[in-house]
């Protein structure tokens, strides 16, 4: 994989829909680009998301979100023909500096899937998983760690009494915010969702919502969703992706009730999907 | 003859093939059981009045059209009993009840007719210490012959067996076999798993070296693989061992010679790709979103293989090892290359340390079959034990080949799970 | 409330532990070295088989007289036996194969596919036992029966499929189990008579029953090819066929079989494989005699039984014991390249399959 500096020689441009100056920034992307292969997913990518707060991401399909979200927890290295131009800030320090220990990072930097994917163990294990790779070994430290994540993803209350009950048995809804709890358990600062809630139905959306606003006051929370009713009940701040590139980001009433540019406009009346 | 009949004529024609292997299959299990369980069932014995007036008193054991074939006492040694009579010569059989038998401790069997003091009195006249057991078969029931067959069937399991290796357990075959595989998954199950992991994470060109090798490698005949372990093994590096480490013992051989070490490492080559590519199938069936998961939680990749994939993928370790056991228990050419002996002079495990003796020849169930049938100096016997030591092994092959199977079909529901 | 989240959380403030780090980064590359190791080993290993015979080669002990003439015969031995082993073999498998993949009910495939499975685990050393024991004896009286059967089992198949098969079209899924009671019954009857044997048999331990026990033995691996080169035709070809009015077995021959053929080879040529180097039915069941020549009633020795026979005898930097290397690698190089063959020749048609060029 590929690393590669920005162009010291271009001017640097204020990022379309800059943050003011005295919100606090817990994750920042500069002129970000991705290649796989021949093909650019992502073009020059530059906002900061805002501590404790939640940010969307909205765009039509193939506009470059589960890139982007990749790129900032370093999964992207994982795929073979991906090239990186540009720099990630986590916390003021660049993620892709060659001295940073990339399974640490991914600590910091938590990441919930579109579909839930328990592992096979129990629920216990499944969330004492992250804890024992940091050598909580067994004992009231490493239940303590299992109550309090559960506890923060709103499940300790169904599975208190199924904690040696296999995951794969809970429901949708609750193996969702089982993976939560599993990436709660690793203490991380920011939280990144790749449209969580489209396996779950309308009912168990609406409770997933409510848990990340609450997971909001002390994460800072990054999530995609294609659903802008969606975007408007839960963001503090939206970005708007559009085949790669980054058209316009801003406080998210602001953005969806006035957009400033005309494709933001087209793509929340419906013009195109 | 219209084409819908010419059709149907099709059908029944490759339905038929499909029905005679089943019919052999069905056939061969049958026969096995019965001539086996047959050599442990206790036989009547019997009298024959020739016309000429003698008599032959003892078990039948071989018969035809034109001939039978009977076994009366050996007084002298074993197998120096058989008679042949035509049966144009018989005049008339019997089965009388006060017939008996006297199994003595060296194999050799007598027969006679009277009460338990003739049979302890023959006993003592064949100048051996004791005997076995003494069995009046005709005179018991059912119920009587059946005792009498567990009893042989627990002497069969449980025993060891004398020279020349004619009657007695297959219990040191037994404890051979399983020696000899516990070995062998002890050296193939890690460099299996290795290999498996090191085809599932990598793609480059040595991956895909290592992959044909084994795919390519995997259909070379046991018996070629059985060469490479006595000439590298045992004539390479046993000749070299010896030299460094056991010159003191030459010429006798320590590790120059065919024994369990080699045979081990012989069959764990052998059996290399079936758990290379159950291990790395289980590794495949995984879905992505699961290692994915697991690097998202700050897992380096060997955390995840070790603590995530490897355990999600234990059935098919399981099935691995356990169709790796079936081969090595079924493999005998090889064997009679690399250390399997008709009779060792000791167990390779026994209380003397090490309590593991690589070095050691060993027995083998499966040569067992071999030996009895063909190597004997006693061909009626041996061809029964044959039968009995082939359906222990059949039986034992069959059910860790079900085993397999259910395992299998398991891992396929669970993975079904998994992805839904 | 049980849990204090405050020590967690604490735990979690001082999580950044640099020599946790370091330890995790150490232990996860010597995993990656064992792993290396491992394969390098597990590579090492199989590449040995050709490395060690082919050096073996290189050393300068003359062979004994006569060499190639016996290898030459050894050679012509494993043939036959072979060639005899594919006469039962093929018919069988792909037989069945067929049946399996084309004709029969999901659940009948369902459980005949294990007991193939069973049938292929079954040790050669029981096979040979079998043959050797109890199979031989019969034959030597039987060889006319034996070729009777043969003719005669297709040609009462076919003649039940003319007459019945239009009203039993229905069982058709399940079909073998219907024939199998009849096929018992008939073999039954035509073993157990004895009238005076027609064709003479010098030894019962001949290349007809090693034929018989061999092919036996190689018709799962036989089943297992050529089922699985059957199964990558489309069902959906199949089906616009029935549904332009084709009965099953014209589908079959007009659009699987033509599709099918070098699956059809690669199972020839892979049973051929391990029919050549089978070693153990061979040794209890031939004569080991050495001879070369067409008659099937005459014993036969092969590669693999004379390397069994011979090895141990031989010391090795002796001529003996180089000319059954020799041996050993001149079956090795067969088998390799027979082996070769059939897998290009799947790899072929899983690629036809998959571009979806097949029928």
């Amino acid at each position: 994989m590929l690393i590669a500096h920005p162009d010291p020689t271009l001017p640097n441009e204020p990022p379309p829909g800059a943050l003011p100056a005295d919100v606090e920034i817990a994750l920042e992307m500069r002129a970000l680009s991705v290649w796989y292969g021949a093909r650019k997913a992502l073009d020059s990518v530059s906002f900061a998301v805002p501590a404790r707060k939640i940010t969307a991401l909205i765009g039509p399909s193939a506009s470059g979100k589960s890139s982007l979200l990749r790129c900032l927890n370093r999964l992207n290295d994982e795929i073979a023909d991906c090239r990186i131009e540009g720099e990630v800030l986590v916390g003021g320090a660049n993620a892709y500096a060659k001295d940073i220990v990339v399974h640490e990072l991914r600590r910091r930097v938590g990441m919930v899937f579109q579909r839930p994917n328990p592992f096979p163990l129990s629920v216990y294990d499944n969330v004492a998983y992250g804890p024992r790779l940091l050598g909580v070994k067994r004992g009231h430290l490493l239940d303590d760690a299992v109550e309090s994540a559960l506890r923060a993803a709103s499940l300790w209350d169904e599975v208190a009494a199924r904690l040696d009950d296999s995951a794969l048995e809970l429901s949708l809804g609750q193996q969702q915010r089982l993976v939560i709890a599993r990436a709660l358990a690793v203490g991380p600062e920011i939280l990144l969702m790749d449209e969580p809630a489209s396996a779950l139905d309308p009912a168990s959306t609406l409770r997933f919502e409510e848990l990340v606003r609450e997971l909001a006051l002390r994460y800072t929370v990054l999530i995609v969703t294609h659903n802008m009713q969606q975007a408007a009940r839960v963001s503090d701040y939206t970005a708007f992706l559009h085949e790669g590139r980054l058209v316009e980001f801003g406080e998210t009433d602001a953005l969806l009730t006035n957009p400033r540019e005309r494709l933001t406009e087209d793509y929340i009346t419906g013009r195109y999907a | 003859m219209n084409v819908a009949a010419k059709g149907e004529a099709g059908t029944w024609l490759v339905a038929g093939a499909a029905a005679a292997c089943l019919a052999a299959l069905l056939a061969l299990l049958a026969w096995l059981t019965l001539a086996g369980l047959a050599a442990l069932w206790p036989s009547r014995i019997v009298e024959a009045r020739l016309d000429d007036g003698r008599n032959a008193l003892g078990e039948i054991v071989a018969s035809s059209d034109a001939a039978l074939a009977i076994r009366t006492s050996e007084r002298d040694r074993i197998g120096g009993g058989y008679v042949r009579l035509l049966r144009s010569t018989i005049a008339s059989t019997s089965e009388p009840d006060d017939a008996f038998v006297v199994a003595l401790a060296d194999g050799r069997r007598l027969y006679g007719r009277g009460d338990a003091s003739v049979a302890a009195a023959a006993q003592r006249d064949s100048g051996s210490p004791e005997a076995e057991e003494t069995v009046w078969p005709n005179a018991l029931g059912f119920f009587g012959r059946a005792g009498l067959f567990v009893r042989h069937a627990g002497r069969f399991l449980a025993t060891s067996t004398p020279a020349p290796a004619l009657v007695g357990g297959v219990l040191p075959a037994l404890i051979g076999t399983v020696t000899l595989v516990a070995l062998m998954s002890l050296i193939v199950m890690p460099l299996g798993v290795a290999a498996a992991v090191y085809l599932h994470e990598r793609r480059g060109f040595a991956a895909s070296l290592v992959r044909g090798a084994i795919a390519n490698l995997a259909g070379v005949p046991s018996i070629v693989y059985g060469v490479l372990g006595l000439g590298l093994f045992v004539h390479g590096l046993g000749a070299d061992l010896d030299r460094w480490f056991f010159a003191d013992r030459l010429p006798v051989p320590t590790f120059g010679a065919g024994g369990l070490l080699w045979a081990a490492l012989t069959l764990a080559i052998l059996t290399l790709p079936v758990v290379v590519v159950s291990v790395e199938e289980g590794l495949a069936r995984i879905p992505p979103s699961l290692r994915a998961g697991s690097l998202a939680l700050g897992a380096t990749e060997g955390e995840t293989i070790w603590r995530l994939l490897l355990p999600a993928a234990r059935p098919a370790l399981l099935t691995g090892l356990i169709l790796a056991i079936a081969r090595a228990a079924g493999a005998v050419a090889p064997l009679m290359l690399v250390g399997v002996v008709k009779l060792a002079p000791a167990l390779p495990v026994d209380a003397t340390f090490p309590y593991l003796h690589p070095s050691r020849q060993f027995m083998h169930l499966g040569f067992t079959v071999y030996d009895a049938a063909l190597a004997g100096p006693d061909a009626l016997r041996g061809v029964p034990r044959a039968f009995a030591a082939a359906l222990l092994l059949v039986a034992v092959v069959v059910a860790l080949n079900l085993f397999a199977i259910v395992l299998r079909n398991r891992l396929r529901e669970r993975y079904r799970a998994l992805e839904s | 409330m049980s849990v204090n989240p405050d020590t967690y959380g604490a735990f979690l403030r001082t999580k950044h532990d640099p020599a946790l780090t370091r330890r995790r980064q150490r232990r996860d590359r010597l995993g990656q070295l064992a792993v290396q190791l491992g394969t390098v080993v597990v590579l090492a290993a199989l590449l040995s088989i050709p490395l060690f015979l082919i050096a073996s080669l290189a050393a300068w002990t003359p062979l004994p007289e006569r060499a190639w003439e016996r290898l030459g015969t050894l050679f012509a031995g494993t043939l036959k036996a072979a060639t005899c082993a594919l006469l039962v073999a093929v018919p069988l498998g792909i037989g069945a194969a067929v049946f399996n993949a084309s004709f029969a009910s999901p659940r009948f495939r369902g459980w005949f596919k294990p007991c193939l499975e069973i049938l292929e685990a079954i040790p050669t050393v029981v096979l040979g036992l079998v043959a050797f024991a109890t199979v031989a004896p019969w034959l030597k009286g039987h060889v006319a029966t034996l070729l009777a059967l043969v003719v005669a089992m297709p040609a009462l198949l076919l003649a039940g499929g003319f007459a019945l098969g239009a009203r039993a079209k229905h069982a058709n899924g399940w079909l073998p189990l219907w024939i199998l009671p009849v096929m018992i019954a008939i073999v039954a009857v035509a073993a157990s008579t004895s009238r005076q044997p027609l064709i003479a048999v010098t030894t019962p331990w001949n290349t007809l029953l090693i034929g018989l026990a061999l092919g036996l033995a190689a018709v799962p691996l036989v089943f297992s090819i050529a089922e699985d080169a059957l199964m990558l035709i489309p069902a959906t070809h199949v089906r616009s066929a029935l549904a332009l009015g084709a009965t099953r077995w014209q589908a079959f021959v007009s659009i699987v079989m033509p599709a099918a053929r070098s699956g059809f080879i690669a199972a020839i040529v892979l049973g051929a494989s391990r029919c050549l180097g089978e070693t153990m039915i061979v040794l209890m069941a031939s004569g080991n005699t050495p001879l070369a020549d067409f008659n099937l009633l005459e014993g036969v020795r092969t590669l693999s039984a004379e390397l069994v026979l011979g090895l141990p005898e031989a010391a090795p930097p002796g001529g003996a014991y180089r000319l059954l290397l020799l041996a050993a690698l001149a079956l090795f190089v067969l088998t390799f390249t027979l082996n070769l063959v059939a897998a290009q020749a799947r790899a072929r048609l899983h690629r036809r399959a998959d571009r979806g060029a097949l029928a």
